[in-house]
């Protein structure tokens, strides 16, 4: 005989959404790594949540290693800033140690370590993508499980799902760097406008032979999509 | 399973003014991280002084806020008049409590004038059809707690309509803007004793 059946979340008294900050911090996030003539172009957008709470909205997801080498960083806050500083203090010590700037096969494969050894503790989605004079340019993508991939375009984080179809159709190997940073700043756009999880302002960064150039777009600059769907 | 209040995100804020209320809310409508629409309208108007809007589960919204409708046009039809809002506000807690042990997932704002008197009136109930009418104003939404902290230090007593509007939508796009779950767009009725002024804010889009 059937019990009258109250269902799990039925406590009316437990239903309220809390704050959220006794969850973990998440950079449910967009992250973008192509590799152009010159080098790699990188990009993210700028909101971590707590939960549902936005506790920051002009966040830095795009994280130096070394001069020529950044990570764009998606899933726990915690653990990608924890891995990052452990592969920037390996990699400094080894380009003591080697007496040359570092490759950028080396710090993805240094992220790749550690995300391997840890697959089971850590919740993190990593783009390594750098300039080296070996090799010129390169994306290499580091997701879930620890894996370590070199891509021509990489993209991660919970808004890269909006973004597979649009990034397949307009990506072309060879672009120049005007075409590229278009290319990452639309389709971050995008992904904002979807996912609930991004948001905030455009963050892009190139590197190239000459070094870093960052760049912010805020506002009127990010293209809006759909804004009546 | 996700928690039904949080999977399709919204926020709902109700103020008194002078003579005068106003309701606001977002237009969203997701699936937990996801946007699918940014034209979803929470706020019903159920007659020409009269509104409501529900937080929490979008499907429940669509349901409780016809059930209402239709009560309320045979209520119009018997009494031959327009229904008082606290008359409106029992029947609304009235129609969450007879669902006790199989609720529906929302709960809502209610704003309006008195049809005779023209006096404001705001409330908002639990799920469970608790009502609680206050003097200022009274919020529900994924970012309650933010909309709490705006609605705290911006509400000031006797607000002009204009004045009003202009509170209510920093205090809606403030709060929505830390929150990964509503945004996308705002509507603001302003509910006054001869008109009602309804309009869409221009918003962050993400």
């Amino acid at each position: 005989m059937a019990a009258p059946v109250v269902m799990p979340y039925a406590d009316p008294s437990a239903h309220h959404v809390s704050l959220g900050l006794d969850q973990p911090v998440s950079t449910g996030t967009t992250i973008m790594a192509v590799e152009y003539d010159g080098g790699v172009i990188i990009g993210a957008d700028s909101r971590t949540t707590s939960g549902s709470y936005i506790v920051n909205r002009v966040t830095d997801k795009l994280t130096p290693i070394t001069d020529r080498i950044f990570c764009c960083r998606s899933g726990s806050a915690a653990d990608t800033q924890a891995i990052a500083d452990a592969v920037k203090y390996n990699l400094q010590l080894l380009s003591i140690e080697l007496n040359e700037a570092p490759l950028v096969k080396t710090a993805a494969h240094f992220f790749r370590q550690y995300c391997y050894k840890y697959r089971d503790n850590c919740t993190a989605g990593i783009l390594c993508a750098g300039w080296d004079k070996r090799s010129g340019g390169q994306v290499y993508s580091i997701p879930l499980g620890g894996m370590c991939i070199r891509q021509p375009f990489a993209i991660g984080g919970s808004g890269s799902t909006y973004l597979y179809g649009y990034c397949d159709a307009h990506f072309k190997t060879g672009m120049n760097k005007e075409e590229s940073i278009e290319f990452v700043k639309n389709s971050v756009a995008l992904a904002i406008s979807r996912d609930g999880s991004s948001g905030g302002v455009v963050r892009i960064a190139v590197i190239s032979e000459d070094g870093v150039e960052r760049l912010l777009f805020t506002g009127k600059d990010i293209p809006q999509y759909n804004t009546d769907m | 399973m996700a928690n039904p209040f949080e999977y399709n995100g919204s926020a709902v804020v109700g103020m008194i003014g002078s003579g005068c209320v106003a309701i606001a809310a977002d237009r969203r409508l997701g699936i937990q991280g996801q946007t699918i629409a940014t034209t979803f309208d929470k706020i019903y108007p159920m007659n020409e002084s009269l509104y409501i809007g529900f937080y929490g589960l979008a499907t429940d919204a669509l349901t409780v806020s016809s059930r209402l409708k239709y009560q309320l046009n045979l209520y119009q039809l018997r009494e031959n008049r327009q229904i008082k809002p606290k008359a409106f506000m029992h029947m609304t807690s009235n129609l969450l409590y007879s669902k006790r042990f199989g609720y529906y997932f929302v709960e809502p704002v209610i704003a309006g004038l008195d049809p005779v008197t023209k006096d404001p009136y705001i409330a908002t109930m639990d799920l469970i059809g608790c009502p609680m009418e206050t003097k200022d104003f009274v919020v529900v939404g994924t970012c309650s707690e933010q909309l709490y902290g705006m609605c705290e230090s911006l509400w000031k007593p006797d607000l002009e309509p204009e004045d009003l509007f202009e509170t209510i939508s920093q205090a809606l796009m403030n709060a929505v803007d830390r929150d990964a779950l509503s945004g996308w767009g705002a509507i603001v009725h302003v509910i006054e004793k001869d008109k009602v002024t309804t309009r869409t804010l221009k918003a962050r889009m993400d």
